[in-house]
């Protein structure tokens, strides 16, 4: 089985959804500011609701409210829970 | 003295703690070379007194913003002598990040739980004493903003610094993240590699240096760089890296994070019970109103103007309390001491100047007044969400919201507004836009031309045009700027959410007195000097000319003698004035350097060459460098025309005799209303733009391009304007 087939990019994920971080990428700045900030490999992070104007997104992760452009979004490959 | 640093992560509530500590003994500067504000106070604990020394909050000493490479490097001080590490109890994992770094650095530590009460209502319970086993260092539970803890903090602090701490086992400390063999082995063989040059292992653990070239963060790099092991150090982290990428699979960094979370984790672990699931009820309840689909943008928009109001017409009041009474001492001084040079100087030079500052306290404390609440409440990283969609567009961050809308009113406090945003280049780019945007000062120019040139309606359409101008090109030279001179250096928009908090009165009152001091020492100088350079450039020569103040006493001795009735002779000797005014206005330097800059203007005013008085508006805008709404009176001396109406006529002399003498025409109005409206910030605002770049560079750049601009959109419009055939 292809582990590969259910990884997307947080950006495409919707409000309520669930899913754990698989890889970063992007370059090394935003990279390594994204781990600081608890995005590691298998955690888990919920999508809590999008701005009004639809850009940015906020999230839950490791217990705390983040807000996230969807440009960043894009640089995250998540796996869905199921 | 010893000193304290505060470290943690931001929203920890960690100033609210410093002023528990300091009291009212603490003042704010800034770090040398930098932006960031430095805050720094005292307190007595035993009978020694101690320093403390608040660093910007950070989550990680990975040293890539401003912020995190001031902590770091001071935190890495020989000096600092006990780090007093804030935790935010509610969310300590993600704070225990910032913790494993600390313990790296082998200083004593101290923790404070702050914001415990709020853990204990979210049902999380943690073990102190576990977890001050497993830190190496007392844990003490703190509120900050009700001063809970405070003297057990100090106590603690007291203790670490005469290093008698009996319940720290010496075989334990100091605890450390375990990174795992590999990573181990690494940091071993490369802190021996360090440890060759005794200088670089002087003040700081080989294995924090060991740690930080692994990493790759500049400041470990440049020292190893200017160590005479270098090539040894070089050569063993390049193969380590290598070596661990390989072997495990990820890059240093990645691998560290994943083991200082693993360590994070694991404590958290064994010190927190909780009791049902963490929540955050009354946050996201808020928040389902605050950032709604629908709702949110609305009660934002509401926001602004509530703040706005407070700012710019509630403020007008006390504005105006200070604008009187230094009318007051004006008139005070002008008629108790002879008339003459120094007496010029005092009054209408210094008494001005130290009101040309002053009159910006009432905005500047409201405005910071307001800014501090929002962001302590959390309500501003809300606001900063909702719009960073739009601002991003513009080459913005959402932050840079405020500074803009606020610069409507006043560009002076408005430019003092960006300090929220974090990262240097949004804050630049925000700073050195935000003049651009129309201030209420230049309304009273665009009215004057706008009464005497334009029709009513068409009068009402160019003001309106001037906001959106304003607006419009803010948008424009940040977007420019963002893809030029600040291209590399894009931020993460990353930004934490925080509970809302409602945030003490007294910690919003520090905040105002400290943004208003801050103003006063660095601004003030700056807008003080100008004032008294503009006033010396408008009065000499003519001021030390005995000859015309001779004429004037025998034209006022004249008038007394005439005996008239009290106000006919009042008004009489006030017209003496005016016009002695306007003499020495006329032969002042500054007349000489309107004259000297016709040439420059002549496309823009006087495209036909036919105004002989075109130099007029020359020193009226030299005048207007120090706020634009003297260019009004500046002119009205100029044209000897005074700016009032009389009673019943819909123009003032002023705009007559704009309109039908000095040879502008509606075109040439409307290009001077352009100008006005970009130009250059005026003193105060440059002054505060200096304060908050601490740069002459970035405040002549300001000057610079606001001239430069003005001139080619002025310019613009009178080619354009002709081409389309108006005059």
């Amino acid at each position: 089985m292809n582990a590969h087939s259910n990884l997307l990019p947080l950006s495409a994920l919707e409000p309520g959804a669930a899913a754990r971080v698989a890889a970063l990428e992007g370059d090394a700045a935003t990279r390594r500011r994204l781990l600081e900030m608890g995005f590691l490999r298998g955690e888990r992070l919920v999508i809590h609701k999008a701005a009004p104007l639809g850009d940015p997104v906020e999230l839950v992760i490791k217990g705390y409210h983040l807000s996230l452009r969807r440009e960043e979004g894009a640089c995250i490959l998540v796996e869905r829970e199921a | 003295m010893a000193t304290v640093a505060l470290a943690g992560n931001p929203n920890c509530g960690k100033t609210s703690l410093f002023n528990a500590l300091t009291g009212a003994r603490h003042h704010v500067g800034n770090w040398p070379g930098v932006t960031v504000e430095k805050r720094s106070g005292s307190f007595e604990a035993g009978d020694l007194a101690l320093e403390v020394v608040d660093l910007p909050g950070t989550y990680s000493l990975a040293a890539r913003s401003e912020d995190e490479r001031v902590a770091t490097a001071f935190l890495a001080e020989p000096e600092v002598d006990v780090i007093v590490n804030v935790l935010d109890a509610s969310n300590l994992e993600r704070n225990l990040y910032l913790t494993t770094q600390l313990l790296e650095l082998k200083k004593p530590l101290v923790f404070a739980l702050n914001m415990a009460d709020d853990a204990e209502r979210q049902g999380v319970k943690i073990d102190l004493e576990a977890l001050a086993g497993l830190l190496g260092g007392p844990v003490i539970a703190t509120v900050g903003n009700r001063g809970e803890g405070i003297e057990a903090l100090k106590a603690a602090i007291l203790t670490a610094v005469q290093g008698q701490d009996p319940s720290l086992d010496p075989s334990l400390w100091p605890p450390r993240v375990a990174y795992g063999e590999d990573l181990e082995g690494e940091i071993r063989t490369l802190a021996a590699e360090v440890r060759r040059d005794e200088r670089l292992v002087a003040h700081l653990p080989s294995r924090w240096l060991a740690l930080r070239l692994l990493e790759g963060a500049e400041d470990a790099l440049q020292q190893a760089g200017n160590s005479h092991a270098a090539q040894a150090i070089q050569a063993q982290m390049e193969a380590s890296r290598a070596h661990l990428e390989h072997h495990l699979g990820a890059d240093v960094p990645t691998l560290l994070a994943e083991r200082r979370y693993g360590f994070a984790h694991g404590l958290v672990k064994e010190v927190a019970t909780h009791h049902g699931a963490p929540v955050r009820n009354l946050t996201d309840r808020l928040d389902a109103i605050l950032t709604h689909r629908w709702l949110g943008i609305p009660i934002f928009l509401a926001v602004m103007v509530a703040v706005y109001t407070l700012t710019f017409v509630v403020g007008a009041y006390p504005q105006e309390w200070i604008g009187a009474g230094v009318d007051a001492l004006h008139a005070a001084a002008a008629g108790a001491l002879p008339p003459g040079e120094l007496t010029s100087l005092l009054v209408d030079g210094v008494i001005p100047g130290v009101g040309a500052v002053v009159v910006f306290l009432p905005s500047i404390m409201i405005l910071m007044g307001c800014v501090s609440f929002l962001e302590d409440s959390g309500y501003l990283a809300r606001a900063a969400f909702i719009m960073d969609r739009v601002m991003h567009l513009m080459g913005l961050h959402g932050k840079s919201f405020i500074p803009l809308i606020m610069g409507m009113g006043c560009n002076v406090p408005a430019v003092q507004a960006a300090r929220t945003l974090e990262s240097r280049s949004d804050r630049l780019i925000t700073i050195l836009v935000t003049p651009l945007v129309s201030c209420s000062a230049r309304l009273p120019v665009y009215i004057l031309l706008a009464g005497a040139f334009f029709a009513p309606l068409a009068g009402a359409l160019a003001v309106v045009g001037m906001h959106v101008l304003g607006f419009g090109l803010a948008v424009g030279v940040g977007k420019l700027l963002r893809t030029t001179l600040f291209r590399k250096d894009q931020a993460p928009f990353v930004m934490e959410l925080p509970p809302y908090r409602l945030p003490l009165l007294r910690t919003t009152a520090v905040h105002m007195w400290e943004k208003a001091s801050v103003f006063l020492r660095k601004a003030g100088t700056v807008i003080f000097a100008g004032a008294t350079l503009v006033w010396f450039l408008s009065n000499y020569p003519g001021l030390a000319d005995r000859t015309l103040l001779a004429e004037r006493q025998t034209q006022e001795q004249a008038v007394r003698a005439l005996n008239l009735p009290a106000e006919e002779e009042q008004a009489r000797l006030e017209d003496i004035a005016f016009a002695f005014q306007g003499r020495i206005m006329n032969t002042s330097l500054a007349a000489r350097f309107g004259r000297v800059l016709e040439p420059v203007f002549a496309p823009l005013f006087d495209p036909d060459g036919k105004r002989d008085e075109a130099w007029k508006d020359g020193v009226a805008l030299t005048a207007g460098f120090v706020a634009k709404e003297i260019v009004v009176g500046t002119m009205a001396v100029v044209h000897q025309a005074h700016e009032e109406p009389e009673e019943g006529a819909a123009l003032s002399p002023l705009q007559t005799s704009l309109r039908e003498r000095s040879g502008l025409t509606p075109l040439t109005a409307l290009a001077f209303m352009i100008f006005v409206l970009i130009y250059t910030p005026c003193l105060g605002t440059l002054g505060m733009i200096y304060k908050e770049t601490r740069s002459w560079a970035w405040t002549a750049f300001s000057v610079g391009y606001g001239f430069g601009l003005g001139w080619l959109l002025a310019w613009i419009t009178v080619v354009a304007g002709r081409a389309l055939g108006f005059a």
